[in-house]
């Protein structure tokens, strides 16, 4: 089944996820296309991170559908580490690297790569490897703190090396939560750059709180309440939607 | 055959008897030779004398006094003298140069048989059902009118059927007509217990063959029977070890399933109840030997407390600066386990202590042909009681709630005021308290030595697990299933192949729910 | 962080030691008169023997704890396995020599009033199959029992648990007279293997030099595991391994091929091990000979290697002389080394070693130990 039956890259319908009785996800429906760039925005409890879960594989839906590739893969059936191969990156809220590993080695672990153990047990580190690092860390701009451990970098460089791992995985699609948390106001604006620079080639999703930094953007908005879709459109035109500013802005 | 004749002759001697007067019996009774004083006991029983029960039953004893042509008289258990003939006092001094009568183990079946006829005519239709009981066990054919007499006069129903089942059963040893024999048959697989049974198979090998197949069949009625009793004495085992599990695992519930703490001196907590146990009887023993009987009562709280503290003490000492780190406090009270277990064989000694049961928890229930020891059957109720009465620890009192508080979310509660660490010394200290008390139960079933523990921690673990964690309810279920599965298997796999099933099924289990039985779901949980 | 060369310094000094000691103690044994005051008694050399065959043990589950953050408390059953496969071997060997003098089946199965010898004794006469099965056997069970519990996903105290219940199980079925591997007494009064007498001191002395060859091929392939893009992972699975997932690593495959390698190799531990002291019975599957194998880890130092098997042989040796001189103390000793090591030696003795300069460094961490996760 290579035939894409769509034109979006992901294509979720009526996806409800419950939690002994809780609805995280209650029919949320939304669709990303190739090298779109998406902000998803709404208030704490409205189904960002079950979303993102639900897309990685990480949380099965109770009901609805979650397709990817032009509807050539299910995401309700695969388990993460499918998912991640098949092209779809997650950044975590919190920055979560491989402490123990200097930064060299987090990115060659995301490189694109056959995956498995056994290719793993017998293969080192190649010339190309470690041009491909070089590349990914210029670009995240960590190339002087290549040889530190993971564990040592400033939250901000945290941000960065885990951008520079999704990049090394080099998915269609990119799910980035909270980029900005916890940055400068000038990392803020870096981020923003970078986000749309990666945007050019691939798809992303960009789940923030931060207004400011949604507008940097300048995309597309996806507000999120309850579990399903509240309402889309540019920056200007959700903020202007009462129910928005009832649920969300105007709180 | 011999038997047959024999019993013949004393149905025909005992009809001789039955019309001999009072003073005749009582020379009878004070014979030395046993045939005649068992002749004797027969023709007392039909004698009709109001007194004959309480004479009879006062020979037992060597109560009932006799001589050679002098009126014969018992003594009441309260040791007033009485005249068997007239049943009225009798006159003080009358008792001298009589002697009790003689009784060897003969005399002692005839005298109960005789018994068992008399209260056949009992007013008391308990006694009377008991007497039935009795004389289907004796299956004396000499009992045979008496049984008539009564079965004619008997309106009870119940008392009707068991006297019924009496006499087929005496008719089975008589050479009644095969058809009587057959109908008799019938009668005797009704009770369809052990008696019934032993009956049945002592008969099939002279009897003629539609006996035979009737009994045949009926035996195998009775055998079906049986087996469904054994199972469900099975179950009856199985709950009481279910309850033993409970009792064990549910101070580990707290611990692991409430706070998250793997705690492997566990098992140590109960050993120290059992051995707090221990001490207190020994105290009692010395000091208060007429409070023994309530030692368990005292041993309770005093393990409780001795066990809590000990909790309490671990968490503060180790267990506090591992939060969070679930394999290093695993290794950390594992060291204490092996440390409590060596300080305790220090102390005591490797050999096992002698717990004492009280009287009141000794001796066993029989319920419809199961039969349940006392002990076991408190440990049932103790085990719930110390269940329900955590619950209500846990869902009614302040502490409960800040527990419940702190597990939920450690830093919300923490910044409302909850003293966390507070909080967790005092859930710790009560998961082993509350092992402390299981310690005290198990005393009376296990033995009292430093590897008591050792035994329980292993099943504790997969009845919380399989319960699963956080769950108290959970480990209720999990326990008696548990437990009910380990004796429900014993039979065919054998007690260790039961139990090896038992642990691969609990591990296959976990695979398929890692969370077990009664998993908390939500967001929060697997984060 | 670990040295990416597959032999680092510590590596080689290890190493040495290793051979120094397979030169020194047979050397020493077998060249000396005995009243020399550096002789080796005969006695002492499988003693020393058995150490080299625990800290293969715990090389084996330092790889798993150390590197991929599977505390098993259940090693002790694959040692045990292979120690039973190599032991069904000896039994074989014995012969006619048995008091029965039955050729084809050992004593106790004569005992039993067996006339046949049960099929899963077959083929263990043939040396080649028993060390087949030395390793299959382990890395079977180790196989089943991961794929159903790395598929699951059942991870930390819930596997340890699990770990600990396999090995009770194994425990509660190698007592069983049904089982015909000996019951309550195992498997024992081995004469000798590949016709030489066990007893000797050559064997003895052979022995003792397999245990340490095996000992240092297992850390090489330790280090090549760890070294390898593998072990990269095996650490990231270690430290976050919900992550890992995301980057596209099948974890559980990971876990799976580690844990079967680990099983084989306490396979081989065992197997070395039953020869040295003459004995295997159900005991060595108890869960507290499982846990004790992590405590040696712990002491060592946890990911460390070298340290796994320091650590068994040190806490062996102290095991050896305090159940000797003091017996009461042993039990608070090794109790005490559990609680010790956890609060105030996460890293062992070799994190002792590698942070003696700095002192600072080791307060800071004892202060961040202290500190309750949220």
């Amino acid at each position: 089944m290579d035939q894409k039956i769509s034109p979006e890259l992901l294509y979720l319908n009526d996806v409800s996820v419950v939690f002994d009785g809780f609805r995280a996800l209650n029919s949320l429906s939304l669709t990303i296309g190739e090298k779109e760039m998406r902000a998803i925005i709404g208030p704490n409890g409205a189904g960002k991170t079950t979303m993102m879960d639900v897309i990685t594989g990480k949380t099965r839906p109770t009901v609805g559908t979650a397709l990817f590739d032009g509807g050539v893969h299910d995401l309700t059936r695969l388990d993460e580490a499918t998912i991640a191969g098949l092209g779809i990156g997650r950044k975590f809220q919190t920055p979560t690297v491989i402490e123990n590993h200097d930064v060299e080695t987090n990115v060659e672990l995301a490189l694109k790569a056959d995956k498995g153990p056994f290719a793993k047990l017998f293969s080192r580190r190649t010339p190309q490897v470690q041009e491909r690092i070089d590349e990914i860390l210029e670009r995240v701009r960590l190339k002087n703190a290549r040889h530190r451990r993971a564990g040592d970098l400033s939250h901000g460089q945290k941000q960065w090396l885990e951008i520079g791992m999704l990049l090394a995985q080099e998915p269609k699609l990119l799910l980035v939560d909270e980029p900005a948390a916890g940055m400068t106001d000038a990392e803020t604006a870096d981020t923003a750059v970078l986000l749309r620079e990666i945007a050019e080639t691939r798809s992303v999703v960009v789940v923030e709180h931060d207004m400011i930094f949604v507008r940097d953007l300048d995309v597309k908005v996806t507000v999120l309440h309850e579990g399903s879709v509240l309402a889309e459109g540019s920056l200007d035109h959700v903020s202007s939607n009462e129910r928005v500013i009832e649920v969300y802005l105007g709180r | 055959m011999t038997l047959l004749r024999i019993l013949l002759c004393l149905v025909a001697l005992a009809g001789v008897a039955r019309a001999a007067e009072p003073q005749a019996i009582f020379d009878r009774l004070a014979s030395t030779k046993y045939d005649d004083i068992e002749a004797g006991v027969g023709d007392l029983a039909t004698s009709g004398l109001p007194a004959a029960a309480d004479a009879l039953s006062a020979a037992l004893d060597g109560r009932l006094l006799v001589a050679p042509g002098k009126p014969a008289l018992f003594k009441t258990p309260m040791g007033t003298t009485i005249d068997v003939a007239t049943n009225a006092p009798a006159a003080a001094g009358a008792d001298a140069g009589l002697k009790p009568v003689r009784v060897n183990n003969r005399i002692r079946r005839a005298v109960a048989t005789a018994i068992g006829t008399l209260t056949l005519m009992s007013p008391d239709a308990r006694a009377r059902l008991r007497a039935a009981e009795s004389v289907f066990r004796g299956r004396d054919p000499e009992t045979l009118p008496a049984l008539d007499k009564a079965l004619a006069a008997e309106k009870d129903e119940r008392v009707l059927a068991a006297m019924r089942r009496a006499k087929a059963a005496i008719t089975l040893t008589t050479d009644a007509p095969e058809a009587d024999k057959v109908a008799a048959v019938g009668l005797v697989a009704e009770r369809g217990d052990q008696d019934g049974l032993v009956l049945l198979r002592g008969l099939s090998e002279t009897a003629p063959a539609a006996v035979k197949s009737a009994a045949a069949s009926a035996i195998q009625a009775i055998e079906t029977r049986q087996a469904m009793l054994a199972r469900v004495q099975d179950v009856a085992y199985g709950v009481s070890l279910g309850s033993v599990l409970l009792l064990a695992a549910v101070g580990l519930a707290i611990t692991f399933g409430v706070m998250g703490v793997i705690n492997m001196a566990h098992g140590e907590m109960v050993m120290l109840g059992a051995y707090t146990t221990y001490l207190v009887q020994d105290l009692l023993r010395t000091f208060a030997p007429g409070l023994m009987e309530g030692s368990l009562a005292i041993a309770v709280p005093a393990a409780f407390l001795v066990a809590g503290a000990v909790g309490v003490a671990i968490e503060r000492l180790v267990i506090r600066h591992l939060y969070g780190r679930p394999l290093e406090t695993l290794l950390a009270t594992f060291g204490i386990s092996l440390m409590l277990q060596q300080a305790v064989r220090s102390i005591f000694g490797p050999s096992n202590r002698e717990v004492s049961t009280p009287d009141w928890l000794s001796g066993s229930l029989d319920l419809f042909g199961l039969t349940l020891t006392w002990n076991r059957v408190a440990i049932v109720l103790f085990a719930l009681a110390v269940f329900f009465a955590l619950q209500l620890v846990l869902k009614k009192t302040t502490l409960g709630l800040q527990v419940r508080a702190v597990t939920q979310n450690r830093r919300m509660a923490s910044s409302m005021g909850i003293r966390t660490d507070r909080i967790d010394a005092l859930t710790f200290g009560l998961g082993s308290g509350v092992a402390g008390m299981a310690g005290v139960a198990l005393s009376q079933i296990d033995n009292v030595s430093p590897n008591l523990g050792q035994g329980y921690i292993i099943d504790s673990f997969m009845v919380v697990v399989f319960g699963g964690v956080g769950n108290l309810w959970g480990t209720l279920v999990g326990a008696l299933t548990i437990g009910v599965a380990n004796k429900l298997l014993e039979p065919f796999a054998g007690a260790v192949l039961g139990k090896i099933i038992l642990l691969v099924m609990i591990i296959l289990f976990i695979q398929k729910r890692p969370r077990g039985l009664f998993a908390l779901k939500g967001r929060f949980v697997d984060a | 962080m670990t040295s990416t060369r597959l032999i680092d310094f510590k590596g080689y000094v290890f190493l040495a030691v290793l051979v120094a000691a397979v030169v020194i103690v047979p050397g020493l044994n077998l060249l000396l008169p005995a009243d020399n005051p550096f002789h080796i008694p005969s006695y002492l050399v499988p003693l020393l023997g058995k150490y080299l065959t625990y800290a293969l043990l715990a090389l084996a589950v330092d790889l798993v704890w150390g590197y991929c953050g599977i505390l098993s408390l259940g090693h002790g059953a694959f040692f045990a396995l292979g120690g039973y496969a190599i032991g069904m071997h000896l039994m074989r060997e014995i012969g006619p020599r048995g008091v029965y003098a039955n050729p084809e089946l050992p004593d106790f199965m004569v005992f039993l009033n067996l006339k046949e010898l049960p099929v899963w004794w077959w083929g263990f006469d043939f040396f080649p199959y028993a060390a087949l099965m030395v390793l299959l056997v382990p890395g079977a069970l180790a196989f089943v029992f991961g794929w159903f519990a790395f598929r699951s996903r059942v991870t930390g105290v819930y596997l340890s648990i699990i770990t600990q219940a396999l090995t009770f199980a194994l425990l509660l079925a190698f007592f069983r007279n049904d089982m015909i591997m000996g019951g309550n007494n195992g498997l024992t009064d081995f004469k000798d293997i590949f016709g030489i007498p066990l007893q000797t001191q050559g064997m003895r002395a052979s022995l003792f030099a397999l245990s340490a060859l095996a000992l240092g091929l297992g850390y090489l392939l330790c280090r090549y595991i760890v070294t390898s893009n593998f072990g990269k992972v095996l650490v990231a699975v270690r430290d976050q391994e919900s992550r890992t997932r995301f980057l596209g690593y099948k974890v559980e495959n990971y876990k799976l091929v580690v844990w079967v390698i680990s099983a084989m190799m306490a396979g081989v531990a065992g197997a070395l091990y039953v020869p040295q002291v003459g004995i295997i019975n159900p005991g060595e599957f108890s869960p507290a000979n499982s846990i004790e194998a992590v405590i040696w880890v712990a002491v060592g130092g946890r990911g460390t290697l070298v340290g796994a098997a320091l650590g068994a042989v040190l806490v062996n040796f102290a095991k050896t002389w305090l159940t000797g001189a003091f017996p009461e103390l042993w039990l608070f000793a090794l109790g005490g080394l559990f609680v010790v090591v956890t609060l105030f030696l996460p890293k062992g003795i070799m994190g002792l070693i590698g942070s003696m300069d700095s002192v600072k460094a080791w307060t800071t961490r004892r202060r961040a130990v202290a500190k309750p996760a949220e």
